[in-house]
């Protein structure tokens, strides 16, 4: 399991292009600044950055490295959010304390709807999982102590230590990647690849599909929490409409898949582009803003099959591009 | 790759999946050192007979002993661990990971630490895969790959090998160079169950051979007679 073991039987690691991880990390380390010298909106946007970048790294762990492709990750991110309104009614103001909470209740939870869920391949795993997101949904707007469909208020810090959100959410995007790249480093990340590979095969040298997906599933629920529990007091308020909104379900599928699905540095790339892109249409395009969003989409797919990580490990230019291009639709 | 060696032994074992029975009271022995053949047409549940060794098939009576370990009902790391590996039919290779990765996969369950040295011992015998070292095992030949599955199992340091269908779609050609590669494989004492549809080369290979059919052991006996057996020449090797 840890890297020492890895080592053992000679695993490389499959964190993808090194370059991109060290790009990312600069970046990283570049939004740490970002509180110091913008306030307001544009430190908003880029925590919304964060808070995507988390949630891409929770779907990629299950997504990406181990293959299946959920649509219900966006309930941990809600059971997060709820966790930190919960222990804010009953007067506890701690955000580490929020976090914990949210991590251990999206895990436990994650881990029960796992059991059966995980049985399911392809589409019918797809489905269950959408359906898990849209039963939780239902079942807290119905819930008249979590504040119904009318929702829960939450005490927020004063307006000049406001960053401490921020600065909260860089450490659950910091920790979900690292967290990944540590995983990706192991025989746990080559676990979860096996499975994607062939399970029949994985199963065969006595890889537990079962336990693994659980593993990687439960993780990415972590993940998911802990940007839900921190979003939570940053935003004030939380209700089920946009707690569980169809952008926080579907935003870090696409923004795993355009950065580049079960890379370390893929989510996080992925988040910066789309998140930092939809901002800035609606500042130009205020009614058409989702138009060019979508065909900035259609476009990255066609052109970029792999994901903008791939650009970083390409040798030979736009020959050795356009060249990926054909073999890939061959 | 060599240890203790022991009987593989399958006792009036009945397995399926859902209600459908696919096994009848089958029974088999591989003594150790022995290269078994099992052959038997599509669908006679042969591979179904590898599943429920390798703990991936429920049984649901009989059983499965390695030595004097039961095997039946174990989890397939616990059979892996035990030296009872499969080679799974088709290949079933991890197709985005380098044959490096994929070889090294197959010592997952091991703690040891001469993994390094199992993979030059394994290199040497499969030179194509020294050449091919860096590639995706995606990208390579049917025969490249069929190699590279053995070559995964071999990492998990086997007594007992249980190869599925490994000629499956190769040409002729190929088929031998991979019989010459399992009477190597045999030599450093391993004990080799194979599972063909291809009859003749099947017999060939082995020392004893069992016929399924429609989930029964039919008819066995050591491989040489079988090819001489009227019923065996109908059926199966067509003359």
């Amino acid at each position: 399991m840890n890297p020492a073991t890895l080592k053992r039987i000679g695993l490389g690691g499959i964190t993808g292009n090194p370059i991109a991880f060290a790009v990312v990390l600069a970046l990283m380390a570049l939004l740490l600044a970002i509180p110091l010298t913008h306030n307001g909106y544009i430190e908003l946007v880029f925590r919304n950055i964060l808070m995507y970048a988390a949630m891409a790294y929770g779907w990629n762990l299950i997504g990406g490295y181990t293959g299946y492709v959920s649509f219900g990750n966006v309930a941990f991110f809600g059971i997060g959010a709820y966790c930190s309104a919960i222990l804010a009614t009953h007067g506890v103001d701690n955000l580490l304390l929020y976090v914990l909470l949210a991590m251990a209740v999206s895990a436990v939870f994650a881990a029960i709807v796992g059991f059966p869920v995980l049985r399911l391949k392809g589409h019918y795993f797809a489905i269950a999982t959408l359906g898990v997101a849209l039963a939780v949904t239902d079942i807290i707007a119905n819930l008249d102590a979590l504040g119904g469909t009318g929702g829960l208020a939450l005490h927020q810090v004063d307006e000049a230590h406001f960053s401490i959100y921020y600065y909260a959410m860089w450490l659950v995007a910091l920790g979900s990647m690292l967290g990944t790249y540590f995983i990706a480093r192991s025989k746990l990340g080559y676990a979860f690849v096996a499975i994607r590979e062939n399970e029949d095969a994985a199963a065969v040298l006595g890889i537990s599909a079962t336990r693994y997906k659980i593993v990687a599933w439960t993780i990415g629920a972590m993940m998911a929490g802990a940007a839900g529990a921190v979003f939570a007091p940053a935003n004030g308020f939380i209700d089920p409409s946009i707690t569980f909104a169809i952008d926080s379900n579907v935003f870090p599928i696409a923004m795993t898949i355009l950065g580049g699905i079960g890379t370390v540095a893929g989510p996080f790339i992925g988040a910066l582009l789309l998140a930092g892109a939809n901002e800035l249409l609606q500042r130009f395009f205020v009614k058409a803003h989702t138009l060019f969003f979508g065909a900035m989409i259609v476009l990255i797919v066609l052109l970029l099959p792999r994901g903008l990580v791939w650009l970083f490990g390409l040798r030979g230019g736009a020959r050795a591009w356009l060249k990926s291009l054909s073999v890939y639709k061959a | 790759m060599n240890a203790t060696a022991n009987a593989l032994v399958i006792e009036e074992l009945s397995a399926g999946y859902g209600d459908t029975q696919v096994l009848w009271d089958v029974s088999l022995r591989v003594e150790p050192g022995e290269i078994v053949a099992l052959i038997g047409s599509n669908g006679a549940g042969k591979s179904t007979l590898l599943g429920a060794v390798s703990g991936i098939v429920n049984t649901w009576s009989g059983g499965v002993r390695y030595g004097s370990a039961v095997m039946s009902g174990l989890e397939p790391d616990r059979v892996v661990s035990a030296g009872v590996v499969q080679v799974p039919q088709g290949r079933r290779l991890f197709g985005s990971l380098s044959v490096e990765d994929n070889l090294r996969m197959g010592a997952y369950l091991r703690r040891d630490r001469e993994v390094d040295a199992d993979l030059e011992k394994i290199l040497a015998m499969l030179p194509r895969l020294r050449e091919r070292y860096d590639y995706l095992a995606g990208r390579l030949s049917g025969g490249e790959q069929q190699q590279v599955a053995i070559g995964r199992a071999l990492m998990a340091r086997p007594k007992m090998l249980l190869i599925d269908e490994m000629s499956l779609g190769l040409a002729p050609v190929l088929v031998d160079q991979l019989i010459e590669i399992l009477a190597r494989i045999h030599a450093t004492g391993v004990s080799i169950l194979i599972v063909e549809q291809d009859v003749q080369t099947a017999l060939e290979v082995s020392s004893r051979a069992y016929v399924l059919e429609t989930g029964r052991v039919t008819l066995s006996g050591p491989s040489a007679q079988l090819l001489d057996d009227p019923q065996v020449k109908k059926a199966y090797l067509g003359v």
